[in-house]
């Protein structure tokens, strides 16, 4: 065998153990990009009839651990502007219920911004929403992300970025980075309420950006 | 801790659409039926609101004026040459009771008449009860009540010495 032979081998190996990524080859890629923790996708269907119950509309859709496998999800589901009103997309880390009554989400809160755009608008804050939260880059420093719901209502349409603590300080790195990925420009407020007080129709937030 | 900017997974977005695991058609499928039952009734309430609309409503009380009373037009009454007077309510009322005596007492009788008139609208003289506001339309008529809700003898008194010279009248 001539030294050509054995390069024009070794070659071949090296291709052949080079492992395909979505970069490489968009269909049959095999390396995937774990995430930080699992995330389940929720979905509130709107109520169509009296005796459902708020437990009867919950309900858990699918669960990811991969960047790959979040983006299969997200190309399968209707997006923002096609969910009928008084529908909610929620998701939440690991197994946490996106309920205040949830051990992990008793003590924390919900930064809140309610937004008038539609159609493609709401389409892209959502997505850039949901990979800030999944790539855990709007909360470097601790996890203190338990989930984000996007709200769809008549009124406008409504993020809510979930806690698990209303400690201030990392509350306000949090908001701030927020307020970035939501565009939301200097005359837009960011409003935080802590979940003790959400049984309070006339709630005050406990911090404003 | 595996941690990915936005622009990251932007890039590692697949172009095909990969299978999920769950049933994605039957998820659309309800997210679909929901968005037909809402479109149904939305049209449904549209159509009720079209043909009933304000017809079914209760009257509110910023779109219209005052109530319609129907004032009772005065009647008119045209006698044999044609003259048409108006014809007041109190003297017909009054012009019914004394059939008996119209030969020549017809002087006396409109004076008693006038009389009992005029004693009956004292009686009826409107004060702050019987008017809806609550409060008085002058201080002269805080003293007027506290006089019609006291007791007064000497008043008391009076009446029946009014009533008696009425009796004596009618005697007469």
């Amino acid at each position: 065998m001539s030294v050509e032979e054995v390069a024009q081998k070794l070659e071949n190996v090296s291709v052949g153990e080079e492992p395909k990524t979505v970069l490489s080859d968009a269909t049959e890629f095999e390396v995937k990009h774990p995430l930080n923790t699992k995330w389940t996708l929720w979905y509130t269907k709107p109520a169509v009839d009296k005796s459902e119950s708020w437990s009867d509309l919950l309900r858990p859709v699918t669960t990811f651990q991969t960047v790959e496998e979040f983006w299969a999800i997200f190309q399968n589901i209707p997006e923002p502007h096609e969910l009928p009103l008084k529908s909610d997309y929620h998701v939440f880390r690991n197994d946490i219920r996106p309920e205040w009554e949830d051990e992990s989400n008793s003590k924390g809160g919900k930064w809140s911004y309610q937004i008038k755009a539609k159609g493609t608008e709401i389409d892209e804050l959502w997505l850039r929403t949901l990979l800030a939260v999944i790539g855990e880059t709007i909360d470097e420093e601790d996890s203190q992300i338990n989930g984000v719901v996007l709200s769809i209502r008549k009124g406008g349409n409504k993020f809510a970025l979930w806690t698990k603590s209303s400690d201030k300080e990392p509350l306000a790195k949090i908001g701030a980075r927020f307020k970035q990925v939501l565009k939301i420009e200097d005359d837009g407020l960011l409003e935080f309420y802590p979940h003790s007080s959400a049984n309070d129709r006339f709630a005050q937030p406990s911090i404003v950006l | 801790m595996p941690k990915y900017t936005i622009e990251e997974l932007l890039q590692l977005k697949p172009e095909e659409v990969k299978p999920v695991n769950f049933d994605a058609v039957e998820f659309k499928a309800l997210i679909e039926k929901v968005k037909q039952l809402q479109a149904l009734r939305e049209e449904e309430y549209h159509n009720h609101n079209h043909h009933h609309g304000h017809f079914n409503r209760r009257r509110s009380s910023h779109h219209h004026g005052r109530p319609k009373v129907n004032k009772h037009k005065p009647k008119v009454i045209v006698d044999e040459e044609g003259w048409a007077t108006f014809e007041p309510k109190n003297t017909s009322a009054v012009a019914e009771e004394p059939e008996e005596g119209e030969t020549n007492s017809n002087g006396d009788k409109k004076n008693r008449s006038t009389e009992s008139l005029a004693q009956e609208t004292v009686k009826i003289k409107p004060n702050n009860k019987n008017i809806s506001s609550s409060r008085p339309a002058d201080n002269k008529d805080i003293i007027m009540d506290k006089q019609i809700h006291g007791f007064n003898t000497f008043a008391a008194l009076g009446n029946e010495d009014d009533d008696e010279d009425e009796e004596d009248e009618e005697e007469a």
